[in-house]
């Protein structure tokens, strides 16, 4: 049973005794006012332990002329007793009640006036009128009179009778601790000890809390802090770099030729600042034109360095391992990078401008395309999917290239994202002599998938409501 | 990327086997199959295999992939004795031609329209929307060899395709719906490609439009192929993977001449790769004869030259072997991607985080233990939420995208506290305090740097907590920093201040200033503050 109050325990140790009675009584018995004994009751009520039960009375009240006449008397009572045999209208009409008095026994037909003197009739008498007026009865007609004259209102009482129930009784007779209660503990209290002498107020568990809402993380950003500890577990150096790029790095250097559909205005954020080319870029130029020094014939036609300077947001984080490599030459080197990369897209419920890719490489002596499906094996595995299957696929600056494919119960196979080995023709230039494999995904898709998002601008545009709700240990269950 | 309708009746005619065994091989191939009909189903495609954007094309490849029939597919061509001239003049314009005659086509609705569909898919994956090649087929015998591709005057005038009257190639451009969509291309050159016949009736107008004479029709028998453009490499791709599909339908191919050289050959390209290279590659070991056997299944010429050497014949439509490299591809999806063995490499590595992100976990720590709830807003906004609605100036270093896809994203954030005030506008709804903040790239004279940014949005919401809440998550960070008065507009005057580290401004905080809440429509107070996390110590340099 849920816990008794304080309040509670003293009224069912009074109703022990008094059984059944009314909250104005148990009020004086209690030293509170009716009200709080009503409520005390209702709680109690709730628990089994008392009945309240309310009783509606209507009852008439005195006006306040109407007090005035209960003291001494109807107006036409109060003149009925003065007049006597022979009696004067004149001295009448010095009587205080004469106004109203008169009226009412004239019309009654109490009295009649003859010349100037005022005469009882026969029998006269207001006790009738009086009795109405002591004991008011609601199908009483002089009752109703009075209460036309403005002197009787009828009004409603509300009375609350309580009663203790068996249960009730049995709790009580058991004994209740009716030491006074104590909330929160004072500084005082607990150094003196006095805790140990408190009865400690006891408070409902079946009650909901009052809300409160932590500080956190965002969950996109969880999730996006699962797959970095999952490379950094999995021995991977992260990488981070501008969002701003330069076509070289972004196109050039992996071989996109400069009259890539991807390329162009409609598919890519260019911007009208330029950065000058890094040394050594002929030997990119010339992979292009004609394939180097290695065994690639390249795109041939013109490459244009003016077209390599100009700046474009990043559209993939591939611009940044390549940068990387550039930059580490020996092998070993494995590194990801999780960054925002921006595509000149509509944007709606399943597309954005601007989007989270993961993408990683490695970089080894005799590592080979074989090694590739066992990373990404071991990777979506580590992600919680535990299907995985590969198909051949289409990457400008990989050769051979894949897709990977991770089954999802209830939803079916996805394509979770791309992979390949560096094509010689990236590799080559930038004066890297081992393979690199390398593989990219988009994690917003596997947030939207986990979060159960039907709008990827969600991920951006949040709700305070949906991000409060959001709990921050969210178990995937394969993979999602 | 190319969708490409496969009819069942026609691609099992020409695979030799049966629809099901088809659909179920040919992503293992590359492709994606979109959706399937009664009749027909829709495959997609890469751009690097333009030599699939037809039936005749995928039935080929799928003959050899099922083993059905394997190895190098022969085109005979012999001369037609047609020849073409080329105009000096055209060498800036559109120098390069590639041309050639299809005999005995018979046609019908169906095939028409396959045709006339590789033929766009062509355009756009080889000839980057007609700028780099342009392909048009005629009626051969609708017009008289010798041929000339010459550079016209604008106002010459022949009807165009669809057309009943005569234009001026000026006309076209402005008038016909190709010459509107293709104008680019041409309109700044003095005089236009044009291609006549002996009589000088107009074949083509490239890369805009073909004549009306020339019209293919049901009743067509014998093609004349032209194919213009500005890179000699794609133009013969282009004439040599029509040439083979039709080939593959059943029509001969015949060359013409072209400044006296007979095109097209449809002869393949040899190369010679190394087995081990190979096997290296894809993590297989296999023999000579073993990777010939599966360059076969993909339809190369392959004999062992030696133990470790393939002689390879490269069939002319396959546009995308430049590199050996795109022959092992070929010989890991013969042999099976899921047939290769998956195993993770075997070095000994050691994880690093990035030290940017390392700052950034803890920036997210402090604010999370303050009751911050984190929200992570777009990148690209505009100057009317960055500067206009902050009172703020336009920062020097803001970039500007070129071509924006709306008046919402014009530019790259420079800073983070007007998004959180936009966020707190989104969330007007929602139960106050509501107290966010964002760690983030922003950029400026196009370098990317992370900072973080707070606000508390309620009724008590003042100076005093800016304050409190910067320097909390200042201090978390080990920031020494020394605070002076603010000038920043979109703070109250006397309720602001600048965060300082070695004699630099590194951030702001203050209560946000009335006009700034109501241009962000918000009712109650905002404490906020932002700062850069290069203050922090020992911060790594980008």
């Amino acid at each position: 049973m849920a816990e008794l109050t304080q309040n509670e325990k003293r009224l069912l140790a009074t109703l022990e005794k008094e059984k059944k009675t009314d909250a104005p009584h148990l009020a004086g018995l209690l030293e509170a006012t009716p009200e709080a004994v009503v409520q005390w009751a209702h709680l109690a009520q709730d628990k089994g332990l008392a009945t309240v039960e309310r009783i509606v009375a209507k009852e008439f009240v005195y006006t306040d002329e109407g007090k005035t006449y209960a003291e001494k008397g109807l107006p036409e009572t109060q003149l009925l007793r003065f007049i006597l045999p022979g009696t004067q209208l004149a001295n009448l009409q010095k009587h205080e009640a004469f106004r109203i008095g008169f009226g009412q026994l004239r019309k009654k037909g109490l009295v009649t006036v003859e010349g100037t003197s005022v005469t009882k009739v026969a029998g006269a008498s207001t006790d009738a009128d009086e009795t109405a007026l002591k004991n008011p009865a609601a199908d009483d007609k002089k009752t109703k009179e009075l209460m036309k004259r403005g002197i009787l209102q009828e009004c409603e009482t509300v009375r609350y009778a309580i009663a203790i129930t068996p249960e009730g009784l049995a709790l009580a007779k058991k004994g209740l601790d009716l030491r006074e209660e104590t909330g929160t503990l004072t500084r005082e209290q607990i150094l003196s000890g006095a805790w140990k002498t408190k009865n400690l107020r006891r408070y409902d568990v079946s009650k909901l809390p009052k809300k409160a809402y932590p500080g956190k993380i965002h969950p996109y950003q969880r999730i996006i802090g699962e797959m970095r500890e999952l490379l950094l577990e999995m021995g991977f150096t992260e990488l981070y770099g501008g969002i701003v790029q330069q076509s070289f790095w972004n196109f050039d250097a992996l071989f996109q030729p400069q009259d890539h559909p991807a390329r162009e205005m409609q598919d890519t954020f260019y911007l009208k600042e330029t950065l000058p080319l890094p040394k050594g870029y002929e030997k990119v130029k010339a992979m292009h034109i004609s394939g180097g020094e290695t065994s690639s014939t390249g795109w041939g036609g013109v490459w244009k360095e003016e077209k390599a300077e100009q700046c474009v947001l990043r559209t993939h984080t591939t611009c940044l391992s390549i940068q990387h490599l550039a930059q580490h030459k020996n092998p070993p080197i494995k590194a990801f990078a999780i960054g925002r990369v921006y595509r000149r897209e509509t944007i709606d419920t399943t597309h954005l401008a601007e989007f989270e890719q993961l993408e990683g490489i490695v970089m080894d002596e005799d590592v080979s395309f074989g090694n590739l499906l066992g990373i990404l094996r071991e990777f979506y595995n580590r992600m919680g999917f535990t299907s995985v299957r590969f198909k051949p696929s289409f990457y400008p600056y990989t050769e051979p290239s894949l897709d990977a494919e991770v089954y999802v119960e209830g939803i079916g196979w996805i394509e979770m994202g791309g992979a390949g080995v560096f094509r010689e023709e990236v590799t080559a230039p930038i004066g890297i002599n081992y393979p690199v494999l390398a593989w990219g995904l988009g994690v917003s898709r596997i947030a939207m998938l986990r979060l159960g998002l039907k709008d990827l601008r969600f991920l951006h545009k949040s709700d305070v409501a949906f991000l409060r709700e959001t709990p921050s240990l969210r178990k995937a269950k394969g993979g999602i | 990327m190319a969708v490409i309708t496969l009819p069942y009746k026609y691609l099992e005619r020409l695979t030799c086997t049966d629809r099901k065994t088809i659909l179920k091989n040919v992503p293992l191939i590359g492709s994606d199959v979109e959706r399937t009909e009664e009749d027909h189903a829709d495959v997609e495609f890469f751009p690097d295999r333009p030599d699939l954007f037809s039936p005749e094309g995928v039935a080929r490849a799928m003959r050899g992939y099922l083993g059905l029939e394997t190895g190098l597919p022969i085109y005979p061509v012999k001369p037609s004795g047609i020849s073409f001239s080329i105009d000096p003049k055209l060498a800036d314009i559109r120098p390069v031609l590639g041309a050639a005659v299809i005999r005995g086509v018979t046609f019908d609705d169906e095939s028409i329209q396959s045709i006339m569909s590789l033929q766009e898919s062509l355009h756009w994956a080889v000839g980057r929307g007609r700028s780099k090649v342009a392909i048009g087929i005629h009626d051969l015998d609708a017009v008289r060899p010798p041929f000339r591709y010459i550079a016209a005057p604008r106002s010459r005038v022949f009807v165009p395709l669809d057309y009943t009257e005569e234009m001026t190639m000026d006309q076209i451009l402005e008038k016909h719906p190709k010459g509107r969509d293709y104008a680019k291309i041409v309109k700044d050159f003095p005089l236009f490609p044009l291609i006549v016949d002996k009589d000088d009736n107009v074949l083509s107008f490239p890369p805009i439009i073909n004549g009306e004479r020339t019209r293919v029709t049901i009743d067509t028998k014998n093609i004349l192929l032209d194919t213009t453009g500005t890179d000699k490499r794609a133009v013969n791709v282009a004439v040599n993977i029509i040439c083979t599909a039709m080939a593959e339908a059943g029509a001969t191919i015949e060359s013409v001449e072209i400044g006296g050289v007979q095109t097209p050959t449809l002869a393949p390209a040899e190369r010679i790769v190394n087995v081990k290279e190979c096997s290296r590659l894809l993590g297989v070991s296999l023999t000579a004869p073993q990777m010939a056997e599966l360059l076969r299944k993909m339809r190369f010429g392959a004999e062992p030259a030696d133990a470790d050497n393939v002689k390879v014949q490269v069939p002319c439509y396959r546009a995308d072997i430049m590199h050996d490299w795109d022959l092992f591809e070929d010989v890991a999806i013969a042999y099976g991607y899921d047939k290769l063995e998956s195993r993770p490499p075997k070095t000994f590595t050691v994880g690093k985080p990035h030290p940017v992100q390392v700052n950034a976990a803890f920036a997210r720590e402090a604010f999370t233990g303050l009751g911050y709830l984190e929200v992570m807003p777009f990148t690209l906004t505009s100057e009317d939420v960055l500067y206009k609605r902050m009172q703020r100036e336009e920062r020097a270093g803001v970039l500007h995208v070129m071509h924006p896809i709306s008046i919402e994203n014009t530019v790259v954030r420079t800073e983070l506290l007007p998004l959180l005030l936009e966020f707190l506008t989104l969330n007007r709804h929602r139960e106050l305090p509501q107290r966010l903040f964002t760690v983030g790239d922003v950029v400026l004279d196009c370098r990317t740097h992370q900072q973080a940014a707070g606000v508390s949005s309620h009724p008590d919401a003042d100076f005093s907590e800016a304050y409190a809440s910067a320097d909390a998550v200042l201090h978390e960070l080990s920031i020494d920093y020394t605070v002076e008065e603010s000038k920043d507009p979109a703070f109250i005057d006397g309720r602001r201040g600048n965060i300082i580290v070695a004699g630099k401004t590194v951030g702001v905080f203050g209560e946000v200033h009335p006009a700034v809440l109501t241009a962000f429509e918000l009712e109650h107070s905002v404490a906020a503050f932002e700062f850069d996390l290069r203050a922090v110590p020992g911060y790594p340099a980008l």
